[in-house]
């Protein structure tokens, strides 16, 4: 860890000025701190922003607004998301580990870095950590590496769960910076790598995540999150599905699928969306949609188990939330 | 009074622990403590050609940089080491990871700091990181058990083991891989030490102060005596705190150097790659048999990596296959590929755990093959003897933990055919393999004393590893001298106490277990004759004949005494006796194991191919059992250790020798989700031969073959066979 200044601002409004280029926010620290330990990032000021007055769970219409200090623990508890987004309370039990749950805020979840272990490794290459060095994960250690969204030059899977969910739910976050205010969709806020992986955000320097607004879908309370991973608890997915359904009389009006542990972003299917809707409910309308999901997956030497594995995800998802 | 012995008692230092007062090594501090920092390698084969240390010198707080231009003086060979890790005293280096620096400075974090601005520049040859490209060149290795590298035992008249395999009605003939491992103790490798006139006092977890240190004294060029190791706490070490590796001589040299104490801990990353691992193996297996079920061959050829910087040989065949079923025809084979890896070294059941994933997922195939049920199979060829051998088991009770084990788990009720379970979307299978291990013993000498305040005392420099061997000298003890538990105190883990050899290979209780016993014998010999001969003792001028100890108490035909009260009367502190105890001519008299067998049932998603493991058992023969409290969570953790063999765990290295996956994220091991209730059951028959106290080791045994249970269960929940572990969901995707 190098070292860096430090301030803990109290408003907004100062923290945004703190926030200028070679900064940045600290809120829970769970990636943060791990990442400076090891010298991935080595920020020159750290603003603290624990003190901010950004919390808050609150009903907005059908919807929720939620203040992006909140800690995941306390979202994923809170009656009126297990309610109206149980896939949002699933997605974040089912990340990082209780302690983490805790500390972790859902701003922070949400700008998480990819868990490759050559961007984690400074003695690596690795073109998000350091442009033009390379992407050793292409003809490396790739198993648990991206088939969507990918391209030569990074193939790093995007790691929230809660991302997934929220981008299902056409999620809104609000952005501040120091002269204006802007509310983007979620979608919006990740960039596909490109050739500029280091460009993971559509953030400007020092704009700040003050709310993320999961607008109102009266039939979101049927939905879901399932996570396939190595091990039952404390990893990050080989493949998850966000999963909604409204379904009257047996057939299905409409759906919401997002996938993890694929996408170098949170990967929203909106072809296996259209292909469910107007179907009979169960397994072979299910199965046909979810054949569309791995469409221009580009796999890698370790993860050809991935698109297959992806289309059995989202039916068995879908299979659970149909009971 | 009735003894502990053999009663289910807490830890007696389990208050300590998790409360936090435990002083494990990296908790100490000291006056000027001086914190080191290690610098690895990022290339696994070549030579170092420079390192540019100017900004670490440059940087803050720091107090030396240490480095193969610069380096500490440490006595040893950079490879094919057994003794000490002597790292920086040369510029060739072996395998990634690889300590090539010690940064120094006040606080851990300036250390660190300095050390990530050092830029190092190297002369890069291809390393050799592949095991399966290296087996046309295998060799065999030098062997540490008193056999060859091949042995082949043939019945009179057939030419070859594969003349004996043409000949069987039935051939089972597969190859099973397994990965490196890393042991992954709780607590990360750490040593502090301090010098004070020409000799060391140095703080760090080990198995052992007879390895660490004579293994230090050389590496330091100081005399053994001038050398004390203290280390009451251990925070796991499965055979990786075996090995005096580069923390320790690092941490005296650097202390050596500087002139005041130096603390050097590991980082997770650099436990993976500067201390040791289990190598990776690939093993063939064949098995004969006649359609009744008689082996009529057994040919298990184990190959396994040998890391050129510290070889070992996981003995694979050798430790399973040579000695675990009957047959007329064996051959086994060791044969090792010397690799530009992390060092290799003995970890938990080290060729127990391999050979037997192998062994019993081909004993499994051949109860298919033959449309035989497992148990039965494995009944049919019950050994009485090793093959070719004739000496007995000086104690064998398997058979009893098939019949057990098979009652408990509801083996009878499991349908024949593969597949055949489902729950829903779920897969249901069983599986169950033997497990054996060897019945080890060492010489330990242990004092015991009895004190004026009316407690005894058992001490000796073992370890307590994190076993409960702590609580163990304490029951012997409390047993022996007839005091309830509390009013015993146990000592351990410091050189200066009485020699108790080292703790690996389940050895310890085995070992200290009966030393205790002979030293109580000498301590109650000391009382009694100061009881009889001292002017103030009540019971001065008995003859010593006539006077006897027992439950705390002196009795002469007219006096009972508390030892302590004769103690308090001839002025006496304490009254203490030293004993050794060896094995003896029994090891070359009998065949000394542990048996046992394990089973488990598995749910695998027939959609995404999960395993989850829903049901475990192990029936243990172990002998008497101490503690059966930290005996059952022994067997418990070994059983965790064969599902993370199973499920979870694989250390990879690319082509360059980078671990892809050198990392507590990356490194799987489960979590508590992943381990269903897990039941144990010990047939308990002391093995009275072996040892005078009647313990057989368990610190093993629970590995041994739960990683064949669960890929058996796989097997039988969806007609699959997965040789290659650990078993993932891609292996199970249609």
């Amino acid at each position: 860890m190098r070292t860096f200044e430090f301030s803990a601002p109290e408003t907004v409004d100062a923290a945004v000025a703190h926030g200028r280029a070679g900064a940045t926010f600290l809120a829970g620290g769970t990636t943060l701190v791990d990442l400076m330990k090891l010298e991935v990032l080595t920020p020159q000021r750290v603003v603290d922003i624990n003190a901010l007055p950004l919390r808050g769970i609150r009903a907005e219409g059908t919807g929720i607004r939620i203040g992006a200090l909140e800690r995941m623990a306390d979202v994923a508890a809170h009656p009126l998301v297990r309610r109206r987004f149980p896939v949002v309370s699933q997605a974040l039990l089912d990340g990082a580990s209780q302690q983490l749950r805790n500390m972790a805020s859902i701003g922070g979840n949400l700008l998480q870095r990819t868990r490759c272990g050559y961007f984690r490794d400074p003695a690596s290459a690795c073109n998000r950590r350091v442009p033009g060095s390379g992407c050793p994960a292409i003809d490396g250690s790739n198993r648990m590496h991206a088939i969507l969204g990918t391209s030569d030059s990074c193939v790093a899977t995007h790691p929230s769960d809660l991302a997934v969910a929220l981008v299902a739910l056409d999620t809104w976050v609000t952005l501040r910076a120091a002269d204006r205010e802007r509310v983007i969709r979620l979608a919006d806020l990740y960039r596909l790598p490109g050739d500029t992986p280091q460009a993971l955000f559509t953030l400007e320097p020092g704009e700040l995540i003050t709310d993320v607004v999961i607008p109102g879908l009266p039939w979101a309370g049927n939905s879901a999150y399932l996570k396939i991973r190595d091990r039952q608890s404390y990893e990050f997915a080989l493949a998850s599905a966000a999963v909604a359904l409204r379904t009257e009389h047996g057939v299905i009006k409409d759906a919401r699928i997002a996938v993890g542990g694929m996408g170098t972003v949170p990967w929203r299917l909106p072809k296996v969306e259209d292909a469910l809707r107007g179907k009979p409910s169960g397994r072979p309308a299910f199965e046909a949609a979810a054949e569309r999901a791995a469409e221009g997956a580009r796999t890698l030497a370790d993860n050809t188990f991935k698109p297959t594995l992806l289309k059995r995800t989202i039916v068995r998802a879908l299979l659970e939330l149909e009971g | 009074m009735s003894s502990p012995l053999g009663t289910p008692v807490d830890r007696v230092d389990g208050l300590a622990k998790v409360t936090g007062a435990a002083k494990y090594s990296a908790d100490r501090s000291l006056d000027g403590l001086a914190f080191g920092y290690l610098v690895t390698s990022t290339a696994a084969n070549g030579t170092i050609t420079a390192m540019d240390v100017a900004a670490a010198r440059r940087s803050p707080g720091v107090l030396g940089v240490y480095t193969p231009f610069d380096p500490l003086r440490i006595i040893g060979p950079a490879t094919n080491r057994s003794g000490a890790d002597a790292p920086l005293q040369t510029k060739d280096v072996h395998h990634y990871g690889e300590p090539i620096g010690l940064v120094v400075a006040e606080t851990f974090e300036q250390a660190r700091a300095a050390a990530n601005t050092i830029r190092v520049s190297y002369d890069v040859r291809p390393p050799a990181t592949s095991l399966r490209d290296g087996i046309p060149t295998a060799v065999e290795p030098p062997m540490r058990d008193d056999e060859p590298a091949v042995v082949t035992v043939l019945r009179p008249g057939v030419p070859s083991i594969e003349a004996a395999l043409d000949s069987s009605e039935v051939v089972v003939r597969e190859t099973y891989t397994t990965p490196t491992q890393n042991h992954m103790a709780m607590e990360p490798h750490s040593a502090v030490a301090s010098w004070k006139a020409g000799a060391l006092t140095i703080y760090t977890a080990n198995q052992g102060s007879s390895i660490l240190v004579p293994q230090l004294a050389t590496a330091m060029g100081v005399p053994a005596d001038k050398i004390h190791a203290i280390f009451p706490f251990t925070g796991g070490a499965f055979g990786g705190k075996f090995n005096t590796y580069a923390h320790i001589t690092l941490a005296a040299a650097a202390a050596r150097e500087l002139n005041r104490p130096v603390k050097v801990v590991f980082t997770r990353e650099q436990v993976f790659s500067a201390t040791s691992t289990r190598p990776d193996t690939v093993q063939n297996i064949a098995l004969g048999a006649r359609a009744d079920g008689t082996l009529t061959a057994l040919r298990h050829d184990a190959w396994g990596t040998a890391s050129i910087s510290r070889p070992f040989v996981e003995l694979s065949s050798h430790r399973t296959s040579r000695r675990w079923y009957a047959t007329q025809n064996l051959e086994i084979s060791q044969r090792v590929v010397p690799l530009n890896v992390p060092g290799t070294s003995i970890m938990r059941a080290p060729g127990e755990a391999t050979g037997s994933f192998a062994l019993e997922s081909a004993m499994d195939e051949l109860a298919w093959k033959l449309g035989m049920d497992p148990i039965q199979l494995r009944m049919k060829n019950y050994a009485a003897t090793i093959p070719g051998g004739n000496l007995p088991w000086s104690s064998k009770h398997l058979d009893e933990c098939y019949r057990i084990g098979a009652r408990e788990f509801g083996w009878d009720r499991r349908p024949r055919e593969p597949r055949a379970t489902r729950d829903g979307n779920w897969l249901v299978g069983t599986g169950m393999a033997t497990a054996a291990y060897p019945a080890f013993r060492y010489p330990a000498t242990m004092k015991v004393a009895y004190l004026w305040d009316g407690t005894a005392e058992v001490s000796g420099s073992t370890s307590d590893l994190g076993t409960g061997m702590t609580t163990v000298l304490a029951l012997v003890g409390a047993d022996r001298v007839g005091l309830p538990l509390r009013r015993v105190r146990a000592r351990l883990g410091d050189s200066r106490l009485s020699q108790a050899g080292f703790v690996g290979g389940s050895c310890g209780t085995a070992s200290v277990g009966p030393a205790i016993m002979a030293a109580v014998q000498a301590a109650t010999r000391q009382l009694l004759t100061l009881a009889v001969t001292h002017a103030d003792s009540p019971l001065h001028g008995t003859p010593i004949e006539d006077v006897r100890y027992e439950s705390g108490q002196v009795r002469s035909r007219r006096r009972t005494v508390p030892f302590e009260a004769v103690l308090r009367a001839t002025g006496s502190p304490r009254i203490e006796g030293e004993a050794s105890a060896a094995p003896g001519n029994e090891t070359r008299q009998y065949e000394m194991d542990c048996f046992g067998a394990t089973f488990c049932e598995v749910r695998v998603h027939e959609l995404t191919g999960e395993v989850r493991v829903s049901r475990m058992l192990g029936v243990m023969d172990a002998g008497r059992i101490v503690n059966p409290k930290t005996a059952r969570n022994q067997i418990i953790g070994g059983m965790v250790w064969g599902v993370s063999a199973a499920l979870h765990e694989g250390l990879h290295y690319e082509e360059s020798g980078r671990l892809a996956n050198g990392t507590l994220a990356d490194y799987l091991v489960p979590v508590n989700a992943d381990i269903p209730d897990v039941d144990v059951h010990f047939v308990e028959y002391p093995d009275l031969i072996h040892n005078p106290l009647g313990a057989k080791g368990i610190g093993e045994l629970g590995i041994v073959g739960m990683a064949a249970s669960v890929a058996n269960a796989v097997y039988h929940a969806t007609g699959k066979r997965v040789r290659d572990l650990p078993i993932t969901l891609e292996q199970l995707l249609d």
